[in-house]
């Protein structure tokens, strides 16, 4: 119990006191994760949707890899960057390796699936009059798959959020392609780990009790704006 | 013509929904589609509403052949609208769900602004326009999608059972606004119902279908038989309940045990004076029910089954009949027809 009360006194004191150090991490963190949750929402989401609504011969297959992804560990997909980006792989001279764009595209890798599939299952979801309806009151394919999304936003947006909590909490790739890089790829997961190896446990549960906190924040945030929209949605 | 159908059939895997060897549809004119579930209605309305493909056969639109290519279908979806058996709101204000067609065809908002209001104010749905359209009850939800296709101002409007699932009120309001929307602006209505007597008070012209083709059967008087014995005089056959009717051998087959029997309520004679029962069956029965059709007069006749009979201005001011009276019927033969189960066509009667 001493160290839980010994952590959390300790994340307030930080708090409190901007520990420049601890922003820094914060700030890092935050940037990675937001930008490899959009980029891969942009891939991910109308990804799923042509796959929710298409039909096409080995859809099962695709479907299934989709999902065999989700299981996919962040070493092997930080593995399989390095191979690239290294300096001996073939996207070496643009230098990625221990950058934050590095972890970006990592985690771009491990969330893809995570969205494409909660997004096919959203989409799967609504009722197939919505798309009937849109066509024969004239709306255009584009038209008809806007209408969808904007059916389906709350599950997507569940996707979106799902997405966001994988990367935030993720050490393995931030590690293996950041390389922890004090103030430039050091995250909150791979401070964390490097607290831990120096046996600093209360400041290692103290990020451990921010990421939590930004993680409740973003999720508190999502169910307002769900049950304001929800309850009277006009 | 509006719609002209070849050959047209559309099937499910295996099973056949749709068998259509002919049909023209003639513009400014209301059709019913009249037919049990599973006659082929909706995927007949769907295909007439370019949101479904034909298996084979051929479709002609404006004297233009359908091709079903995206880019086409895309200019035919904008002429005809099609108003769902069970339709869906989307997410916002019923203005909002009225105004949707209007926006993605990029009218100006002023007339955009103008059409939905006449469009709400044609529905008696004005008052409800920043209304949740999600919140909304049956009846309503069809009266402002009714709004919601009608403020397009279609050239042909399709209504797959528009008054199926809402109160005698809300029937009565969207069969005055078909009406009166074919009367005003011209528009060619096709809508489906299981009701005879509501589409043949409301359309021009009437289409059966059964078991996914166009039949010249009424959908009422249809009864399943089963055939019970074979003797040298014919068949005794037991209708659902506890109706049992003689016919002649050659109305089934050996083969068959069970068949749909339908009895042309224009044949059935009410208060016969004399009968042959070689000819037909001699039935008692009560009368419950009595309506105005087009200028003839429907007796609904409780015979353990009930029975339509239709009759003619002059022959009911003759025989007078009232509800709760004891009614003798004559079925003739000749005015009876038997089909085997699961088939389509009508050469395939027994």
């Amino acid at each position: 119990m001493d160290l839980l009360f010994d952590s959390v006194q300790s994340a307030l004191l930080l708090f409190m006191a901007f520990d420049a150090e601890l922003i820094e991490i914060v700030i890092v963190s935050l940037k990675v994760s937001f930008a490899a949750t959009l980029i891969a929402s942009i891939l991910g989401i109308p990804g799923g949707f042509i796959i929710a609504y298409s039909i096409f011969p080995g859809k099962r297959l695709v479907l299934t890899c989709l999902n065999t992804l989700l299981a996919l560990p962040t070493v092997v997909i930080g593995l399989l960057v390095y191979s690239f980006i290294s300096r001996r792989g073939i996207l070496g001279p643009l230098e990625l390796l221990y950058t934050q764009k590095a972890i970006v595209i990592g985690q771009v890798i491990l969330i893809i699936p995570v969205i494409m599939t909660l997004t096919i299952a959203a989409i799967s979801r609504i009722d197939k009059r919505y798309r009937m309806t849109a066509l024969t009151l004239g709306a255009s394919r584009t038209q008809m798959a806007l209408v969808i999304l904007k059916e389906a936003r709350y599950g997507i947006l569940a996707a979106v959020i799902a997405a966001f909590g994988r990367v935030i909490a993720e050490v393995g790739i931030s590690m293996m392609l950041g390389g922890n890089a004090k103030g430039f790829t050091r995250t909150m997961t791979t401070a964390m780990a490097l607290e831990y190896d120096k046996g600093e446990f209360v400041l290692a549960v103290a990020l451990g009790i921010t990421l939590m906190t930004f993680a409740f924040g973003i999720n508190m945030l999502f169910h307002l704006l769900q049950g304001r929209t929800g309850n009277d949605a006009v | 013509m509006l719609y002209r159908l070849e050959n047209l059939k559309r099937w499910h895997g295996t099973r056949t929904v749709l068998n259509i060897d002919k049909l023209e549809i003639g513009p400014n004119r209301i059709y019913t589609l009249i037919g049990p579930n599973g006659a082929g209605k909706t995927s007949l309305l769907k295909i007439l509403a370019f949101l479904d493909k034909p298996s084979s056969g051929s479709l002609q639109f404006l004297e233009k052949k359908v091709l079903f290519e995206e880019k086409q279908l895309y200019a035919l979806r904008r002429q005809v609208v099609l108003l769902d058996q069970n339709p869906i709101m989307f997410t916002g204000s019923v203005w909002k769900n009225v105004e949707f067609g209007l926006r993605v065809r990029k009218v100006p908002s002023k007339a955009c602004r103008e059409r939905v209001e006449e469009a709400l104010e044609l529905v008696g749905m004005e008052s409800f326009a920043d209304y949740n359209a999600l919140g909304l009850s049956g009846g309503e939800t069809k009266r402002v999608a009714l709004a919601r296709a009608l403020v397009l101002e279609p050239k042909v409007l399709l209504c797959d059972e528009p008054t199926a699932n809402v109160d005698n009120e809300n029937q009565e309001i969207i069969l005055k606004i078909i009406k009166r929307i074919n009367h005003e602006r011209k528009g060619s209505i096709i809508f489906s119902t299981h009701y005879l007597s509501q589409g043949q008070r409301l359309a021009d012209h009437t289409l059966l279908l059964q078991n996914g083709a166009l039949s010249d059967m009424a959908s009422e008087n249809i009864h399943r038989v089963t055939v019970l014995d074979r003797q040298e005089d014919g068949c005794l056959c037991q209708l659902t309940g506890q109706l049992f009717l003689k016919f002649p051998l050659q109305f089934f087959p050996d083969s068959v045990k069970v068949a749909k029997l339908y009895i042309d309520p224009t044949c059935i004679v009410l208060n016969p004076k004399a009968t042959n029962p070689a000819e037909g069956n001699l039935l008692s029965g009560h009368i419950t029910d009595l309506s105005q059709d087009s200028g003839q007069i429907r007796v609904i006749i409780d015979v353990g089954v009930k029975l339509a009979v239709v009759l003619s201005v002059e022959q009911y001011r003759l025989e007078k009949p009232g509800i709760g009276d004891k009614a003798p019927i004559f079925i003739p033969h000749s005015g009876t027809r038997c089909t085997r189960i699961g088939h389509l066509n009508s050469d395939q009667s027994v």
